[in-house]
């Protein structure tokens, strides 16, 4: 490991799997029904129900959700070579959502027609396929589109995956109008980046596809560096960037497509985190991707037992996709006004 | 049994299928009346002291049956003043399932809906027999009075269900005889108004209308359509019958192009005690025939 200190990296992560331990922890202790902690891990009713039953699974949910899409947002941004890349703004969430929103209305119709067959293919597995698939698509769509003479432009890719947002926005409403109002409120609920009750099915293959995609960029995390220099100097540097590209392409629409089958429509996590962890361990990936992850994880956990307590009075409970989106939005134009003022400031 | 008039709604209930899998929670389509409810879990042997219902028709017969004492815990839009005090378990679509363990009750009654399924599937695994949950599934008009009878089988009071709902199937027919001979009305039923949302075919109200001896002026096969204004304009129906009761009445106007809007040929209901599955609903048949025959009187 040239110029990245064994230690740095160990400290990064001590201090990323801490941070996601106190926030499952204070997730745990956080809802509407008071319980005692000592009681649940002593097998007492109903507190080992909620806190075991409920919290936890919750609160692990969240933490695999928001290592996904920070570790993407990450490779999303060393790949346009621009901070403001993330997976919902470009489009590549509203990607899964569609292709995930689409197999969950295929099943319903073929539950009409074939009442197993229908079953099937609403249970984890093909919904998990559909989401990454779209995410694929999307990002092929978004990278393709965001060319300009053969270049990729960050601004105009952006600007694909905003435009690309609108266009899914409009056609999970189309679905909404022809569904049963039931399978509506359902699709609605999913969509909004609920942290709900998935099933242990759709746990284990949503944490197969992201534990495998993020591996897989954390493997590649040396290649970014050098992709970040800019195409041609990374080629002379012996990188093939074609392969590298395509590579981390799939590995970040894989972990996008699979945080949206568990979660919805979460947005801006791959935005606020890899910033914040950029100021603190600096610009190497093979530092930077993990400790993003890592982090990512402990700040939606975090953003979801926020939104638990802030509705507490309300007697409900937002979607933490609400709570990320609330943050991530002034946050993001802010970042826009910095960037934009850097490159004013660098012109003669 | 009474002696029963030629109708499905008075074929005695059949018994909800006992199951103990949470996974089969799923809307098999068929209602109350079909035998569509199931119990997730062995059904009580005692009679149950700590009941939570997620519906607030479910509240409203338990409140008929005599039996608000044994509940402890309510949705958030229950409104019946008997169970103002009571714990709030969270919405008819999101229920809250660590609010509902530690209240540890001893059944939880639902009414099957689609939104609420993941949470009630989550509850049910975690409750893992410590208690049961009935769910009923309310599509028709004989899933109400199903409803009444199958929950005072399950809370040990199976005459007072019974008798309640011998009592809707009484009004039901009332409704259906009182009708018979007047002229058949187009009627067009509003739920909400902006936008345009119309109860269609296949619908709870659809039902009701043609019971109480009505066509519903509303094609097509869905049934709560986002209905179009000039649709509703060129249906021109006979009667519109506002139950949008969140909004305020004069918001009408909206729908002024409608010839029977501009002519006043226009009834608000009262409440919306037409779609409750349970006691309030005997009151709300008459109410609904005033308003579709207020020629024929009283």
């Amino acid at each position: 490991m040239t110029g990245l200190g064994r230690g740095r990296l160990l400290l990064a992560l001590g201090l990323g799997l801490s941070a996601i331990a106190g926030a499952v922890a204070l997730s745990c202790l956080l809802g509407p029904q008071p319980v005692s902690l000592a009681d649940a891990l002593a097998g007492v009713e109903p507190h080992r129900a909620i806190v075991l039953g409920l919290r936890l699974p919750r609160a692990l949910l969240a933490a695999l959700v928001g290592f996904a899409l920070a570790a993407a947002g990450t490779a999303l941004q060393a790949l346009l070579r621009n901070p403001l890349a993330e997976p919902f703004v470009l489009g590549v969430s509203g990607g899964a959502a569609l292709g995930g929103a689409l197999v969950l209305l295929a099943s319903v119709g073929l539950a009409g027609v074939a009442g197993p067959a229908g079953a099937l293919l609403g249970s984890a597995p093909p919904v998990v396929l559909g989401a990454v698939l779209g995410a694929i698509l999307s990002t092929l769509l978004v990278f393709g589109l965001g060319r300009i003479g053969g270049r990729l432009v960050p601004e105009a890719a952006l600007l694909v995956g905003i435009v690309f947002n609108a266009f899914v926005a409009g056609v999970i409403t189309l679905l909404k109008m022809l569904v049963p109002p039931e399978q509506a409120a359902r699709l609605l609920y999913w969509l909004m980046g609920a942290i709900g009750y998935e099933p242990p099915g759709t746990l284990l293959v949503g944490a197969l596809v992201i534990l495998a995609s993020v591996g897989t960029l954390g493997l590649l995390s040396a290649r970014l560096n050098l992709l970040t220099l800019g195409d041609e100097e990374a080629a002379t540097l012996g990188v093939d960037v074609r392969r590298v590209r395509t590579q981390v392409f799939f590995a970040a629409s894989a972990a996008t497509g699979a945080a949206v089958a568990l979660a919805g429509l979460v947005g801006f996590v791959g935005l606020i985190v890899p910033h914040l962890v950029r100021r603190v361990v600096g610009p190497d990936h093979r530092l930077l991707l993990p400790a993003s992850a890592l982090f990512g994880a402990a700040f939606l956990t975090l953003a979801d037992a926020l939104a638990r307590l802030a509705f507490l009075p309300l007697g409900t409970e937002p979607p933490v996709g609400a709570v990320t989106a609330f943050v991530g939005g002034p946050f993001f134009l802010w970042l826009l006004r910095r960037s934009t003022r850097r490159e004013a400031e660098a012109l003669p | 049994m009474r002696g029963a008039p030629a109708t499905a709604t008075a074929t005695p209930t059949p018994t909800p299928t006992p199951t103990s899998t949470p996974a089969a929670l799923s809307s098999s389509g068929r209602g109350a009346s079909q035998g569509g409810a199931i119990w997730i879990g062995a059904p009580p042997r005692r009679p149950a002291r700590r009941i939570i219902t997620l519906a607030p028709s479910l509240t409203d017969v338990l409140v008929a049956l005599g039996a608000t004492g044994r509940v402890v815990g309510v949705t958030r839009v229950d409104r019946a003043p008997e169970v103002a005090g009571l714990p709030r378990v969270g919405g008819f679509l999101d229920p809250n399932p660590e609010i509902i363990l530690g209240l540890q009750p001893d059944l939880v009654l639902w009414v099957t809906d689609g939104g609420a399924l993941a949470a009630v599937r989550r509850l049910a695994e975690l409750a893992d027999g410590a208690f049961p949950i009935l769910a009923i599934p309310i599509i028709t008009v004989a899933d109400v009075s199903a409803a009444a009878r199958l929950t005072g089988e399950a809370i040990g009071d199976p005459a007072g269900g019974a008798a309640l709902a011998d009592r809707l199937d009484a009004a039901v027919e009332r409704l259906r005889g009182r009708a018979a001979g007047l002229p058949r009305k187009r009627v067009l039923f509003v739920v909400g108004r902006d936008p345009l949302v119309v109860a269609g075919p296949g619908s709870f109200p659809d039902e009701l209308l043609r019971l109480a001896g009505c066509d519903n002026a509303v094609g097509g096969v869905r049934p709560w359509p986002v209905y179009p204004v000039e649709l509703a304009v060129g249906v021109n129906p006979d009667l519109v019958i506002d139950a949008a009761l969140d909004e305020p009445p004069e918001g009408l106007a909206r729908l002024a192009a409608v010839p029977a809007v501009r002519a006043g040929r226009v009834v608000r209901l009262s409440s919306d005690a037409l779609l409750r599955a349970g006691p309030k609903m005997i009151a709300a048949l008459d109410e609904l025939f005033l308003a579709l025959h207020p020629e024929a009187g009283r």
